[in-house]
């Protein structure tokens, strides 16, 4: 037995990791596991509509397929880009709100033929990628105009994505783009000082609050103030989770979701179906299937070696995650319904692939994790 | 150098992102902990009450209405039967739409169909309640197909099939068989044990609203799944209904056609009563109806113009008809005299045609100008001599008259199982203090002595007074149904008479035998005609009073006679036959001028069928 020096097992390590085609496969078996799992339990929530799970399965491939292609380029060819990709999807977002496309109730799609597609999901993926790239692109501390520079854009984003009237994804726009901000070590002092500014300026923004959001909101307060109307969908999710008990009523037959009971139970509300036919152990294997993922993206993040790479993948699984909270605290009634989908799983053509988008730009960050 | 990375800056930053990132995690942590705390409360805490909202939410009890109970006549011969009906069924909560809707649908399919139920409608509070209503009863085939095509244009209206009430016969059972009708928002409310749903029909007269209970039988259940818009998806559990009952009837079909036939639209009424058992075997009312337009699926305008006849066709005249009994009441009369010791048998008066009362100088004429002669109490039923019954009535006078009469039933409800039964009026010194304000005069007592003046009756009085005779001494209880699928309706007394001399009875059976079978009785004609020997007395019950009064004015009393209103009511009451005898008949012909020769007839035709086959 020979002993090898130890640069040539380093190098002979780093060698393996950047030629290795995949380079996560814990990350990739739970993305596909879940992946799988969605698409039989859309077919339940969509009262076994085929054409819809193909079409699901479509969007999927697309998205697999950009996600490892995405991952196969080292990120110092794409980071100059990051910026231009951003720009791209602001632009589509004024397109949207001057020319939304026909045949959808709300102003948030772009028809591309044989699929919708929203540029505001494009924007939540390219904006927090753009301002890391722009916070990180020298090796110091980022300056007064960094910050203010790209809060402008975060601001305006959300604002475009807001006006669709899009509250959810305006949220979860705004957290994208600030996670960065805050991560790359934004001052603290700002975020108090904006924190009480915003505190103030609560009424004022209110004001400018649609109907339907405002309802939303009301009835959350209090949901019984119209059972019938916007608290039907929240009672009914409730009746739902809380009736399929430990270990659930059985795939297919949840009565709440087949009998239609539960309203946007293929898309918003899919994890109330989940719930009611595999109970509570059902939700806790998802959950542990989230969990993975998300340790996964972490352990990239903290073990990267430039800020970029660590900023990147910990906004992307922020977001991840954020949207996996707020999806299940809306479904369970904790939080006020404000359409958020739930990761991978959601009817949905566009957050997917999107999500595995965001999956790919991440794999492709551990390529250079080991310096 | 440049490319050198300042270590000590990006330690400085991670040490800032994972602060910052961990800052971001406890934050999450924390409502994951909520969201846990929530997620177990709902399913494993609070797990049983969403379990069984959740079943709430998808399982609805549904009430099962069995098919109406089906009616025969006495020979099995089906008398009412249910068919089905295409109905056009609104099933929505948009009131406005249903409006607008209407105004289409009738455009489409014609005015043809009734309306009836969108009163329901217009009142809103009544209209919550309920998940569908029938806006069109009974389309026939052109109707359906024209909706078919074009039915896309309305989301919430729908062709369903129904059960319809069809009366084969159509008229000839109206008065007995009644009509249905949508039930009342009373019934609906008292429904308890049936749940009528509101555009349900029950039984609004006759048999099918006496015997409603019966008829609809119980109701079951189903329990169904379905969706959140309503749909059954499927039946979970079921409790069948209950089947109604059957009614046989002892209503005899042959004897309802002679009737109806011979009747040949007059206004008139003919009941025939089995005298041994109380069953009805024939009733007839005329003008009558078709039960069949009350179904739902004839128009308003239809119904209208039966409820806006001035005859009345919905009107049972058998039992709730009000005639003076004219001479038929003069056995009774005869027979209470008897009773009383005034007369016997052997007491004759002579009858010149006109009675006056001692002492007063009006003068009372008989229907005979010059009168008979010298009559007995037997020969005075067989002329039916007016004079002898005005004499025997002021002697008897009018506290003894209505004791007597009201134990043969005149004056009361028999309570024979149809509704509307009148008690017409049988006239006391109090009644008619009481009404009129007036004390009773001795000339009122000499008009009830033939059947005239204040006293009315009921052609059903009548046949059960009768049957009396008929029986020597008692009557059953009427009864239209004779069992109810195999059980038997059981006879019971109604009245009972007593008389000191039981033979009394037959003597006035004979005096009654030769109003048909003596050649100088009224209806002598009958024993020429009839097949069967019956016995009878004809009675011509007089609108325009006969009084001294009149007798001056004889032809104008010719003239007012052509105007048939004004003309007499023909009556005429006998059984047959005379040995056992099998029916008691009353036949009343309105403005038919003559017992014995328009209503005595017919009786005689009916006892005839009826003996010819053992019925």
């Amino acid at each position: 037995m020979s002993r090898r020096p130890l640069d040539y097992q380093l190098n002979s390590a780093l060698n393996r990791s950047k030629t290795k085609i995949i380079t996560d496969p814990i990350l990739i078996t739970s993305v596909f596991v879940i992946l799988v799992f969605g698409l039989i339990c859309l077919y339940s929530a969509s009262g076994q509509d085929v054409s819809m799970v193909t079409k699901q399965g479509i969007y999927i491939a697309l998205g697999i397929f950009l996600m490892l292609l995405i991952s196969l380029i080292k990120e110092r060819y794409y980071r100059p880009f990051l910026i231009n990709l951003f720009w791209i999807g602001l632009l589509l977002l004024i397109w949207v709100l001057f020319f939304p496309a026909q045949g959808y109730n709300t102003d948030r799609w772009i028809d591309l033929g044989f699929f919708g597609f929203q540029p505001s999901e494009l924007v939540r993926l390219t904006l927090p990628l753009a301002v890391a790239y722009h916070l990180t692109r020298r090796d110091r501390k980022p300056d007064m105009l960094d910050w203010a520079t790209v809060l402008f854009f975060i601001l305006l984003s959300t604002f475009l994505v807001f006006k669709q009237p899009d509250l959810g994804t305006s949220i979860i726009v705004f957290m994208a783009g600030f996670l960065p901000v805050f991560l790359a070590g934004f001052p603290l002092s700002i975020i108090i000082a904006g924190i009480f500014s915003l505190g103030a300026l609560s009424p004022l923004i209110w004001y400018n609050l649609s109907d339907y959001m405002k309802g939303r909101i009301f009835t959350f307060i209090d949901p019984n103030s119209d059972p019938l109307g916007a608290g039907w969908n929240i009672a009914q999710s409730k009746t739902a989770i809380g009736s399929g008990g430990i270990f659930g009523k059985g795939y297919l037959n949840g009565t709440q979701s087949q009998l239609d009971f539960l309203p946007e139970s293929h898309s918003d509300f899919i994890f109330s179906v989940i719930a009611e036919e595999f109970g509570l152990v059902g939700v806790s294997l998802l959950f542990l299937l989230y969990a993975i993922i998300i340790y996964r993206i972490f352990k990239i993040s903290f073990n990267a070696n430039t800020q970029f790479s660590r900023v990147c993948s910990a906004s992307l699984g922020f977001i991840f995650l954020i949207y996996l909270v707020i999806n299940v605290c809306m479904v369970s009634g904790i939080f006020p319904v404000v359409g958020v989908p739930l990761p991978l799983i959601s009817q949905g053509g566009t957050s997917i692939v999107v999500h595995l988008m965001a999956f790919g730009f991440v794999l492709s960050l551990k390529r250079v994790e080991t310096w | 150098m440049e490319k050198f990375r300042d270590l000590d800056s990006d330690r400085k930053q991670l040490k800032i992102l994972l602060s910052r990132s961990f800052f971001i995690f406890t934050i999450i942590f924390l409502i994951y902990l909520i969201f846990s705390y929530q997620i177990v409360k709902l399913m494993v805490l609070d797990n049983i009450n969403y379990v069984s909202q959740s079943d709430e939410n998808r399982t609805i009890t549904v009430p099962i209405y069995p098919a109406r109970g089906l009616i025969y006549d006495s020979q099995e011969n089906i008398i009412t039967e249910n068919v089905v009906s295409h109905d056009l069924v609104f099933s929505g909560s948009n009131l406005d739409e249903l409006e607008t809707d209407l105004i289409e649908i009738e455009e489409l399919i014609g005015n043809s169909a009734s309306l009836w139920s969108l009163e329901w409608f217009t009142d809103k509070e009544q209209s919550i309640n309920f998940k569908e209503a029938i806006l069109y009863k009974g389309l026939d085939q052109t109707q359906i197909a024209k909706f078919q095509l074009e039915k896309s244009r309305w989301s919430s209206v729908k062709i369903k099939p129904s059960l319809k009430r069809l009366v084969l016969d159509e008229n000839l059972y109206s008065h007995v068989i009644g009509y249905l009708g949508p039930v009342s928002r009373e019934e609906v409310i008292s429904s308890y044990d049936f749940k009528y749903p509101l555009n349900y029909f029950s039984g609004k007269k006759g048999l099918e609203k006496e015997y409603e209970s019966i008829l609809r039988g119980g109701l079951g259940y189903k329990s169904v799944e379905i969706d959140a818009y309503g749909n059954e998806i499927k039946e979970i559990s079921r409790k069948p209904p209950q089947r109604p009952e059957n009614l046989y009837l002892s209503i005899n079909k042959r004897l309802q056609l002679i009737a109806r036939k011979e009747l040949d639209g007059r206004k008139g009424a003919v009941i025939g009563i089995e005298p041994s058992t109380g069953l009805v075997k024939v009733l007839v009312s005329s003008p009558d109806f078709n039960p069949n337009l009350f179904n739902g699926t004839s128009t308003s305008g239809e119904i209208t113009k039966i409820l806006k006849d001035k005859d009345s066709p919905l009107f049972n005249r058998v039992i709730s008809g009000n005639y003076p009994p004219a001479s038929t009441l003069k056995p009774f009369i005869g027979l209470l005299a008897l009773e009383n010791g005034i007369i016997d048998w052997d007491y004759v008066i002579d009858d010149k045609g006109v009675f006056q009362i001692e002492g007063e100088g009006r003068r009372y004429r008989g229907w005979k100008e010059g009168g008979h002669g010298e009559v007995d109490l037997k020969k005075a039923i067989a002329v039916s001599s007016d004079v002898f019954f005005y004499q025997l009535a002021t002697n008897l006078t009018i506290d003894k008259l209505s004791d007597f009469l009201e134990k043969f039933g005149f004056g009361l409800v028999s309570g024979i199982d149809l509704d509307n039964e009148s008690r017409a009026n049988l006239p006391t010194r109090n009644w008619k203090l009481g009404t009129l304000g007036e004390a009773w005069f001795v000339g009122d007592t000499v008009n009830l002595g033939i059947g005239q003046g204040f006293i009315t009756i009921t052609p059903m009085q009548l046949a059960l007074a009768t049957s009396i005779i008929a029986n020597k001494g008692y009557a059953y209880k009427p009864r239209l149904v004779e069992r109810i699928n195999e059980l038997h309706t059981t006879k019971e007394i109604l009245y009972e008479v007593e008389i000191q001399d039981k033979s009394n009875w037959n003597k006035l059976e004979d005096a009654m035998e030769a109003v048909t079978n003596s050649w100088y009785g009224t209806a002598y004609n009958l024993s020429l005609t009839g097949e069967i020997k019956i016995v009878g007395k004809t009675g011509t019950a007089q609108i325009k009073s006969l009084t001294e009064e009149d007798l001056s004015v004889r032809e104008e009393y010719e003239g007012i006679r052509e105007s048939v209103s004004d003309r007499d009511h023909a009556l005429f009451v006998g059984y047959g036959p005379i040995k056992n005898p099998k029916l008691v008949m009353v036949v009343i012909v309105e403005n038919g001028e003559s017992g014995s020769t328009v209503a005595a007839p017919i009786a005689q035709k009916i006892i005839d069928e009826y003996l010819k086959e053992d019925l």
